[in-house]
Parts: structure tokens; C-alpha cells; sequence
């Protein structure tokens, strides 16, 4: 009996390790979770960025790549949401004119943006035409560089932060759509 | 007893040890548990080693934070991250033009085209379809009926008697069905003996799957080919083993084999080799998929709107799809996804095997020639049989921001139909020139002969409303500046130049495109003659959109490539000027060239044409006939529904 027990102890470490280390490479081998999520956002240019922004959604340790610009093509959404209401927000409140008419400018880029050029991104990855998708996230990118351009003489740029943001993450999106091709 | 089960979880102490009292043998026990724990931490351990592995090939990354606002970078539509990109709104430095424009409804309203085919409104992408039938020609297209983007997509249709004047007629096909819910997208039309039409589309379905489907006319004695049939056995076609789920579309117009079957190609890839595959049908309903390839590229990525068709080598007509011989060669043509272009190669088709065999595979389909050098993409040639012709169709999309789409609401337009000859005189290259019956749109015309442009000169020519013309010109270069030019080694492209700028012994010259007075607008449509190092000329022709327009949010590339000369050939152009529309064809439309450009001070009366020559050395002379062109009148077909449908 006690040598049964002992022999079972050792199936039973040995089993264990074994289920770890195969475990570990069967994550290697489907590009599980994390590393595809860094092969991916290496071929992008805000590496950081798109890392965060995937990790950031608990579907992204099961995507593939085109689930991944799914989920970059959502978060862009609601960055690129949020800066429309930062910035009609601004608009109620602003008594400069040169900072209106920028802001005013903005607005119709990011209508373009979010009405636009996001959801054929979306639509392209998920139909099967990515080249439709990388032009509808480079041109949010264009758009956002266009916002950013308004306050290219002005004092203050108040929205700088999340246009620069939307901008990246467009990027980004546009990168990993381009993967598709 | 051992334990079978291979797999336990890690914190498992569920009893399942077989195992009984341990009392009596402490001291085994415990070197027993402790081997037990070593194994455990072993494999904690190398778990723990493998994950960091990963995490320390990135090292330590650069700081994404800076307190201080850095100019963005400008996207380009090109390849992502680490290529080399040119900014493809701004040419050259960056914020160089600083504030992006402001455009308004008057200068947006001018970019709508007179005379090149677009729907009333929203997106337009792929010509489908094209074909005459019963004193009609008809026009199929991609379409979103939602807006000015991508998506939704739908076939719109459109009928004309002569190419050019068309009227909208309802949708022909729309996403009804479980076989094209995600999309109606690209199909080509094939005529039976008996004179009816099938047609057989990509439909993206439900699961976005891409299949081939048929379709056909509801009613065959309908000139207006209003309503179409989806067969109720669709799809007809589903990815083949080994071709992924989306890389499976753009059937072709199907040819006859010698056998009596109908044989079509269907582009794909496999990994980065573009390729088309090949199927046989008796019936159009069930196939046979042949074993080989129509053609294989490496490196060119997916195949779209694959195009394959006979062109003669004696006469100059154009030729049924089905027709090959020993005075015939074979024209592929691809669109490539990865880089947005249309390419063809001339060669030759085995029947036997359903190959086609390049006569240069150094120019092979996807890496040599491409039938337009600007912006022209996913075109489709069908055989006219009322006029014995073969006719092109491209797309042309817009090279501005989808926000000036949608502000204008409307995005794309498809070029003029061009016939498409093989190029007699070269054998290498296809020549290609709008449909004659464009003529019918010329109204006053302008003559000019001999016009001397010196070296470092341009001079205006009058010919009153310059946004809608249709233009002729040959030009003479002095050729004792063509012999004393020195020769150079240095590589000329139109890409990578500095544009109309850059000025060579030799060229550039031309003309200068819906120009204002001052040249603070102006598209340059031009030759540049480089001399190499040998002493052999090279001619090349461009169209320059840097200083196209003062707006920073439009394309400013200059486009181009080198256009062969024959002896005794002088340089000669065709240029259709259409709003922000330019077609341009050199050489007899050996080299052609599609430019979209978006001036905003440069339209309506304000716009004017010039002659220019930048060259240092040279003098050139030119002879132009110039139209007025007409509108056509694009508009929905009237009283339709006291047609007969």
C-alpha cells in the first residue's frame, strides 16, 4: 500500500508538471491571449497604446485578429463618442470665436468619425473586405489630425488629449486591419 | 492503482488518491511530499520563466507620455507601421499648409461630375455586370444606399443607348437573402447561345461567409432588365477546401471550352500568393473545380476582380470572350488588395490545362503593367457585340476625406468606358481610349497649332470655361536640345519626384489643368523625356496633384510612369477635364492616368488652362484641339413606372 502511495505521488507530480508545461505551450501555439495580443500590436505604431486597449476587454484573450480590430475598432468608438460630447460640450460654453469656429470644425470631423468612418471599419472586418476598413480608420485618423490642425494657432487646445488619443487608437485600428489583407 | 486521469487541476486535493493511512511511514512520506512540492514548483517556475520570456522581448518601451502636445502624424492609406510612408494628404513636410480647409458648399458642389457616370447620391464603389442588351448598354455598380461610405452594399443599375448619357433605374439586386445578407457584392454576366443572360455575384451571407451565387433576368423580353431572380439553389458555389472563408470572390464572365462547357476564374490567395482558381459548368448550377491554377503571383496578396479575355493581334475590334486562336493573346487582369491597383499581363491561354502563361514573367499579373496609373481600381471589361468592341470600366473613388463626402453627400465615380485594344505596334501594351461616342458631347471647339513654349515658360489658352473639356494635343521637342542633353544614370519616377518642381534638360512640360490666373491651383498633366547615361530616351508621363488645390485635406501625389514612344511617333495626349475629375491618355492611351483633385479657388469661370514647360533646356511646340463638353445629363430614368415591367 505504501508503495501504491508513493507511486501515485509521483504519477501525480509528474502528471502535474507535464499539464503545466504543455499547458504553456499550447497558449504558444494557439497565439493564445497575451501573445498574439503583442505580435499584433507590434506591427502597429503606438505599441502601448494598442496593448492597453486590447487588454483592457476580457474578449480579447480569445480573438483572433480580426476579433482583436473588432475590439480596437469598439474601444476607438467610444473614445471617439466621448471626444464628440467633450466637445459639443465645450461649445455650449465657449465665448471665444476663434475657439468656436475650431470646435464647430471639429464637430464635423467627428461626425465623419464616429457616423462614418468607424462603423465601415466595423463592417468591412466583419464582412470580409478589409481594405474598406483600413480606409475607414485612416481617415478617422486624418480627421482627428484635421481637428487637431484647427488649434494649430491658437492659445489653448483643449481637447488635445482625447483627439490625440482618437488619433492613435485610428492608427492602431488602421494597422491591425491592414493585418487582414 | 494508478490514476488514469491524465489531466488534474493544479490545486486538486480531491481525494481521488487512491491511496490510504500514511501513519506508519513518516519519514517516506515526507521525502515522498517533498519530491511532490519540488515537481510543483518546478512547474510554477517554468510556467512563470516562459510568460516573462515574452514580456522581456519588448524590453523596456518608450515613454507614450509627454507633457508637451506633439504634432499628429498624418495617416497615409498605405501599408501600416514601419514602411516608409508619404504623407498622402500633404506632400512632403509635415503641417506644411497648417489648418485643415474649410470647405463650402459652393466649392463642393463643383466637384460633381457632368459627364462620368454616378448615382444621385452616397457610395459607389465596383462596375458589375456591364452588358448590351436589346438596343440597351447596362451599367450595374456596387452601391451603399445609406450613405457616402462603404457598406450596406447593394447592386444599383443604370441604362444608356451610347456609354454616356445614362438614366438610374431601380435597385437591381438587394441583401434578401441568407446567401448575401452581409452583401450583394462584385458579378460578371455571361450570354447562353440562346441570347439570355446569367449572372453570377459574390454574396457575402449571413455568417459572412463568401459564396457565388446566380442570378438572372425575371423577365427576358424587358429591355430594362428591371427585375432579377435569385436562383433558389444559392449558392451555387462555397470556399473550396483550402481557401479561407474570405478569400472567395469576383467571379468572372464565363468563356466556352472546346468541349461545349463554360469555364470561369474566381480570384483568391493562399498565405501572400495571389491566385485564380478555376471552374467548369455545363449548366451554371453545379461545378467542377479544375486542379490547376488560371495563375499564380507571389507576393501580390488576394486576387480581386479577376478579369481574363482575348484581344487580337491583327484587327482592331474587340473579341467575344469565348473566342481564342493563333491570331489572338490573352489578357489576365487583377486588382490587388494589398496596394489598391489594377494590373494586367499579355499572354497566352492553354486550354488544355486552364493556364495562362505570360509572355514576360518578369512582368507577371499583380508585378507589372497596371491599366491606369492614378486612381482606377476593380475594372471589368465586357465584349459589345452591338459595336464588336471590348469595353472597360473602372472605378474611381474620391481622393479627399470622408468627412468632404459626406458634408457634399455623395463619394466615387466610374471613369469613361474605354475601349481596350492590344497595342499593335509594342505587342507589350494595351492601348485604351474613351468610347467615341463621348464625341457627341463636344460642343465649340478650339484650335491652336504650333504654340512655341520656351524653356521656363507657360502660356495661357483661351478657351473660355476650362472645367469641362475634352482635349488633343501633340507636342515637338527641339531636337537639337534632345542631342545635346546630357545623359545621367539617375532613375526618373514620376512617384518619387519632386512633381512639375523638378525641372530636367529635357522636361517637364505639358499642360496645367484647371489652373488659376495666378498658379496657385494648377494640375500639371505632363512629359518628362530623361536621357540615361547611354544615350537613350525614356519618356515618361505624369499628372502632378501636388499643388492641386490649397486645401490640406486632399491626396497630393504625382502619379505617372513611363510610357513607350515608337520611332517616328510624336508625343501626343488626350486629356477629359470633368470637374474634379481628369482622365488623361498618352500615347494614344498606351499610358493612362486618372486624377482626382479638389481645387478650391481654381472652379467654375475662375478655372483656366495653360501650356507649360519646365524644362531648362529644351523648347517645345504644341498643336491642341480643344471642346467644350456638354453635360450629359445623368438622371433617373423618367416615367418608369408606365414602362412594362
Amino acid at each position: 500500500m505504501k508503495n501504491t502511495f508513493s507511486l501515485a505521488l509521483l504519477h501525480l507530480s509528474f502528471c502535474f508538471t507535464f499539464f503545466a508545461l504543455t499547458h504553456i505551450s499550447a497558449m504558444e501555439l494557439h497565439g493564445h491571449g497575451a501573445n498574439l495580443i503583442e505580435t499584433t500590436c507590434q506591427r502597429t505604431p503606438f505599441y502601448n497604446l494598442c496593448v492597453s486597449t486590447l487588454r483592457s476587454d476580457p474578449r480579447s484573450s480569445g480573438a483572433d485578429v480580426a476579433g482583436l480590430a473588432r475590439i480596437g475598432a469598439d474601444k476607438l468608438k467610444a473614445k471617439a463618442t466621448a471626444t464628440l460630447r467633450q466637445i459639443t460640450a465645450l461649445l455650449k460654453v465657449t465665448k471665444d470665436p476663434k475657439l468656436t469656429t475650431a470646435l464647430r470644425q471639429c464637430v464635423d470631423y467627428y461626425n465623419a468619425i464616429v457616423k462614418y468612418d468607424i462603423p465601415e471599419a466595423v463592417e468591412a472586418v466583419v464582412k470580409g473586405d478589409p481594405k474598406f476598413g483600413v480606409e475607414g480608420a485612416t481617415d478617422a485618423a486624418n480627421e482627428a489630425d484635421a481637428c487637431g490642425r484647427e488649434f494649430k494657432n491658437q492659445p489653448k487646445f483643449p481637447i488635445y488629449g482625447s483627439n490625440k488619443a482618437v488619433h492613435d487608437l485610428s492608427a492602431v485600428v488602421a494597422s491591425i486591419v491592414q493585418l487582414l489583407l | 492503482m494508478v490514476d488514469t486521469r491524465p489531466f488534474l487541476p493544479v490545486s486538486s486535493s480531491d481525494g481521488s488518491n487512491p491511496s490510504e493511512p500514511l501513519a506508519n511511514r513518516c519519514k517516506t512520506m515526507k521525502m515522498r511530499l517533498s519530491i511532490f512540492f519540488g515537481l510543483l514548483v518546478v512547474g510554477l517556475f517554468a510556467a512563470l520563466l516562459t510568460s516573462n520570456v515574452t514580456e522581456n522581448e519588448h524590453g523596456s518601451l518608450a515613454s507614450s507620455t509627454t507633457a508637451k502636445p506633439e504634432p499628429l502624424r498624418r495617416v497615409s492609406r498605405g501599408p501600416g507601421a514601419g514602411v516608409s510612408e508619404k504623407s498622402n494628404w500633404l506632400f512632403g513636410r509635415d503641417d506644411e499648409n497648417g489648418v485643415a480647409f474649410p470647405w463650402n458648399n459652393s466649392m463642393l458642389s463643383w466637384q460633381r461630375t457632368a459627364f462620368h457616370f454616378q448615382p444621385e447620391r452616397n457610395w459607389m464603389n465596383d462596375p458589375n455586370g456591364p452588358l448590351f442588351y436589346k438596343g440597351w448598354y447596362h451599367f450595374f455598380y456596387q452601391y451603399n444606399p445609406h450613405a457616402p461610405v462603404w457598406g450596406d452594399i447593394v447592386w444599383g443599375h443604370a441604362v444608356s443607348k451610347d456609354l454616356i448619357h445614362w438614366l438610374h433605374l431601380p435597385l437591381a439586386m438587394v441583401a434578401d437573402k441568407t446567401y448575401d445578407k452581409s452583401g450583394v457584392w462584385t458579378g460578371s454576366a455571361t450570354f447562353l447561345p440562346n441570347g439570355k443572360i446569367v449572372m453570377l455575384y459574390t454574396g457575402s451571407d449571413a455568417q459572412a461567409v463568401q459564396v457565388q451565387n446566380l442570378a438572372y433576368p425575371a423577365d427576358h423580353s424587358d429591355p430594362l432588365l428591371i427585375n432579377w431572380v435569385k436562383f433558389t439553389g444559392n449558392p451555387v458555389l462555397v470556399p473550396p477546401p483550402g481557401i479561407l472563408s474570405k478569400d472567395f470572390r469576383d467571379p468572372t464572365t464565363a468563356w466556352l471550352t472546346s468541349e461545349g462547357k463554360w469555364r470561369f476564374a474566381i480570384g483568391s490567395k493562399i498565405n501572400k500568393t495571389g491566385i485564380a482558381l478555376v471552374y467548369d459548368t455545363k449548366d451554371f448550377i453545379t461545378y467542377e473545380k479544375l486542379d490547376g491554377l488560371l495563375r499564380a503571383v507571389d507576393g501580390t496578396g488576394m486576387w480581386e476582380c479577376v478579369d481574363f479575355f482575348p484581344v487580337s493581334k491583327t484587327e482592331e475590334n474587340g473579341l467575344d470572350t469565348s473566342v481564342n486562336g493563333p491570331d489572338v493573346k490573352h489578357v489576365m487582369k487583377v486588382s490587388l488588395d494589398d496596394d489598391k491597383n489594377d494590373y494586367y499581363a499579355i499572354g497566352t491561354y492553354h486550354e488544355k490545362n486552364a493556364s495562362f502563361i505570360p509572355d514576360d514573367p518578369t512582368i507577371d499579373v499583380g508585378i507589372g503593367l497596371r491599366y491606369d496609373y492614378g486612381v482606377y481600381y476593380a475594372a471589368k471589361t465586357f465584349y459589345d457585340q452591338n459595336k464588336n468592341r471590348r469595353v472597360l470600366w473602372g472605378w474611381i473613388k474620391e481622393s479627399d476625406s470622408e468627412a468632404a463626402d459626406v458634408k457634399k453627400g455623395w463619394a466615387s465615380v466610374q471613369s469613361i468606358p474605354r475601349t481596350i485594344l492590344l497595342d499593335q505596334k509594342t505587342g507589350t501594351h494595351l492601348l485604351q481610349w474613351p468610347v467615341e461616342e463621348i464625341d457627341s458631347l463636344r460642343l465649340n471647339s478650339y484650335e491652336f497649332n504650333q504654340v512655341k513654349v520656351q524653356a521656363g515658360s507657360v502660356v495661357p489658352l483661351e478657351v473660355g470655361p476650362a472645367t469641362q473639356l475634352d482635349i488633343l494635343a501633340e507636342f515637338e521637342i527641339d531636337k537639337e536640345a534632345l542631342e545635346k542633353a546630357t545623359g545621367s544614370n539617375v532613375t526618373f519616377s514620376c512617384s518619387s519626384s519632386g512633381g512639375t518642381v523638378e525641372r530636367g534638360a529635357l522636361g517637364p512640360f505639358g499642360l496645367l489643368v484647371l489652373a488659376d490666373d495666378s498658379l496657385s491651383e494648377q494640375t500639371p498633366v505632363y512629359f518628362y523625356i530623361a536621357k540615361g547615361s547611354d544615350g537613350n530616351l525614356k519618356t515618361f508621363f505624369c499628372n502632378d496633384q501636388s499643388r492641386s488645390s490649397e486645401a490640406s485635406d486632399v491626396k497630393k501625389q504625382v502619379y505617372g510612369s513611363m510610357v513607350p514612344v515608337v520611332e517616328g511617333e510624336n508625343l501626343s495626349l488626350r486629356v477629359l477635364v470633368d470637374h474634379s475629375i481628369i482622365e488623361s491618355f498618352a500615347q494614344g492611351g498606351r499610358t493612362v492616368i486618372t486624377s482626382r483633385v479638389y481645387p478650391t479657388k481654381a472652379i467654375y469661370g475662375a478655372a483656366k488652362l495653360f501650356l507649360f514647360n519646365n524644362a531648362t533646356e529644351a523648347g517645345v511646340s504644341a498643336s491642341l484641339r480643344i471642346w467644350q463638353m456638354n453635360s450629359a445629363f445623368i438622371r433617373p430614368f423618367p416615367n418608369l413606372d408606365n414602362k412594362s415591367q
